[in-house]
């Protein structure tokens, strides 16, 4: 339990395959393991590895519905960079990344601390606030979207009682990405109070008693020991959240189709659409390779982060 | 773990540190109160989501849904007669259950492989599966779909289900949970002339039941609520899920107290689950960010 708090330091860990050992089983029958496997392996090549293959090859072609295509090279990636449309989207989801990351860590980081901070109860309430993770974005977004809704939602019957509104939040340019980020982070920062509650938990208390008889007070302890304790586990929510707002589709499409006027046409949004409405596979499979480079440049940036923080 | 409410008092600047370590009298109720503040904000769009499905259905929503003694079940016969929802909650448990069942079985396969058997390419294979963790599935969506449709398998419970099952996550979550059997079990039932299957039947799955348990939660609940793939996959209305009837159900014409009741039914479902195993869940979450 206190891996996280001892050693601050502590890198992303991941899985390595264990060390065989000797006598029991070995290539005495190799095929054993292989018959084993083999199930998984099959899916993970025809549904995991072909696709990702299959991506990369389309984006360099002008695949259509017909199966007719052409090799183009790189006239996807020249006409992506061209594209108002791209440039729109991919403005949407940064703003919309903007808003929804520091919004869901500061949600989440809050309810951890409070957690933290109040016995009373603490099952409970940690279950309250994990309840929204177990349902669908799509549920999520339709309840809001009622919530948000201009002339019959419940935000706008609260806010007539003290004569303000109506406000059309998911109508307006200024307000819609905000409003669809609240859902989002409601639905989903459950997930990151836990990881950051468990960090919490792990930072000895003996560091912030000491504090405590220095006269620290509650926010330089805040500020200067429990921060930095829990600062690998805040990196992992901060690069995972980023990461889901990359992705951000299902409650857009749901909550406002893209609008008004594209003011929430994501990314993701643009792929579907260039994939499903408009038949375009070789770009719409463009679009997909760029986000994936958009995504892995964020494990990396975060992977320097937390290296750095290493020496 | 110390109670840090019954601490001495410090010096500390009023209002941004009451909120971290109080010790007032004041202080010991403000953070309770904030924190069933927030609870209470939490629930509150599932109350309300209720609250308009019992509500009559003619008329303003609110402040209608809030008169207990009009509350109906209108709402709820309406929506499951005038829509396909009986049809896509079959299609949502299949989706759902038959996919628990045969990542479970191949995730744990595999996982027995990599952590207890040796054979060729097993470190490439290893790695091969850890690296498609790091590409977003949008990513691959366009030849996902276009694999699917040469196999004519668009519209159907295949093309909905076996792509699905390529779980990288399970494979390395069992991996790890049966790296930590005991080796000498499987010597023993070996010398003792069991087959390699009855060993993994008798064996390893029993002792990692509780992996398998937890597990299964969340696969089920990342089936029940997906939302993209189903929409790509299920073109008519008949192989739609609930996730993907309910986005369709919103964008028709239909009364927002049915919409409310059908997002009713499709929750049910998520918080039995919830109701029921939210200590697994939780759990090991908590587990998972400390590895992290």
């Amino acid at each position: 339990m206190t891996q996280v708090g001892v050693d601050p330091s502590s890198p992303v860990r991941r899985p390595r395959p264990v060390p065989v050992r000797g006598r029991y089983g070995p290539r005495r029958r190799a095929w054993v393991g292989l018959v084993f496997v083999a199930p998984m392996l099959a899916l993970f090549l025809a549904f995991r590895f072909l696709p990702a293959v299959g991506a990369v090859w389309l984006s360099l072609t002008d695949y259509r519905l017909s199966g007719r295509w052409e090799f183009i090279a790189f006239d996807n990636y020249t006409r992506l960079l061209q594209d108002e449309l791209f440039h729109q989207s991919l403005l949407v989801t940064l703003t919309y990344t903007l808003i929804f990351v520091p919004l869901t860590v500061l949600i989440s980081l809050g309810t951890a601390l409070l957690l933290q901070q109040v016995v009373w109860q603490r099952g409970f309430f940690r279950g309250v606030f994990f309840l929204p993770y177990v349902t669908s974005i799509v549920l999520a977004a339709v309840i809001w979207k009622w919530i948000y809704d201009a002339q019959d939602g419940l935000l706008n019957a609260v806010l007539g009682l003290v004569s303000i509104g109506p406000i059309d939040f998911l109508g307006s340019d200024n307000s819609v990405l905000a409003s669809i980020a609240v859902t989002s982070a409601w639905k989903g920062f459950g997930y990151s109070m836990l990881i950051l509650l468990a960090g919490l938990q792990a930072v000895p208390k003996s560091y912030l008693e000491a504090a405590m008889i220095d006269g620290a007070s509650a926010w330089q302890r805040f500020r200067y020991i429990t921060i930095p304790q829990i600062r690998p586990v805040l990196f992992f929510v901060l690069v995972i959240e980023t990461i889901s707002a990359f992705q951000v589709f299902d409650a857009m499409y749901v909550m406002t189709g893209g609008g008004p006027v594209r003011a929430s046409y994501s990314l993701v949004y643009l792929l579907y659409d260039s994939g499903f409405k408009f038949f375009d596979f070789g770009y719409a499979s463009a679009i997909g390779i760029m986000l994936f480079f958009i995504v892995l440049v964020i494990s990396l940036v975060q992977r320097r982060l937390v290296g750095r923080d290493d020496d | 773990m110390v109670n840090l409410l019954d601490r001495p008092s410090t010096r500390r600047t009023p209002s941004s540190s009451s909120s971290l370590k109080p010790s007032r009298p004041v202080a010991r109720l403000t953070l309770p109160t904030l924190l069933a503040l927030t609870a209470i904000v939490t629930v509150l769009p599932f109350v309300a989501m209720v609250l308009v499905a019992f509500a009559p259905p003619s008329g303003q929503t609110f402040p209608d849904a809030f008169y207990p003694t009009r509350w109906t079940f209108e709402n709820f016969t309406r929506v499951l007669s005038s829509s396909d929802i009986p049809r896509w909650t079959v299609n949502s448990l299949l989706y759902s259950l038959v996919s628990v069942v045969f990542v479970l079985l191949f995730a744990a396969m595999a996982g027995y492989a990599f952590a207890k058997k040796r054979f060729p390419g097993r470190e490439l294979m290893f790695w091969a599966f850890l690296a498609t963790l790091m590409v977003p599935f949008q990513a691959t969506l366009i030849p996902s779909y276009i694999l699917i449709s040469r196999l004519d398998w668009v519209d159907s419970y295949w093309g909905l289900i076996v792509p699905t099952l390529a779980n990288s996550q399970a494979v390395f979550l069992l991996r790890q949970f049966i790296s930590q059997l005991p080796d000498e079990l499987f010597e023993a039932a070996e010398i003792d002339g069991a087959s390699e299957w009855k060993i993994f039947t008798l064996i390893v799955m029993p002792l990692i039941r509780p992996a398998l348990a937890t597990l299964g939660i969340f696969v089920f609940l990342w089936h029940w609520n997906d939302f993209l793939w189903p929409l790509v996959i299920g073109q008519s209305a008949n192989m739609q899920t609930l996730t993907v009837g309910l986005a369709t159900l919103q964008t028709q014409s239909v009364p927002i107290n049915q919409i409310m009741a059908g997002a009713t039914i499709t929750v049910i479902p998520s918080l039995l689950v919830f109701g029921l195993l939210q200590r697994y869940l939780t759990d090991s979450i908590t587990m998972s960010g400390l590895k992290s």
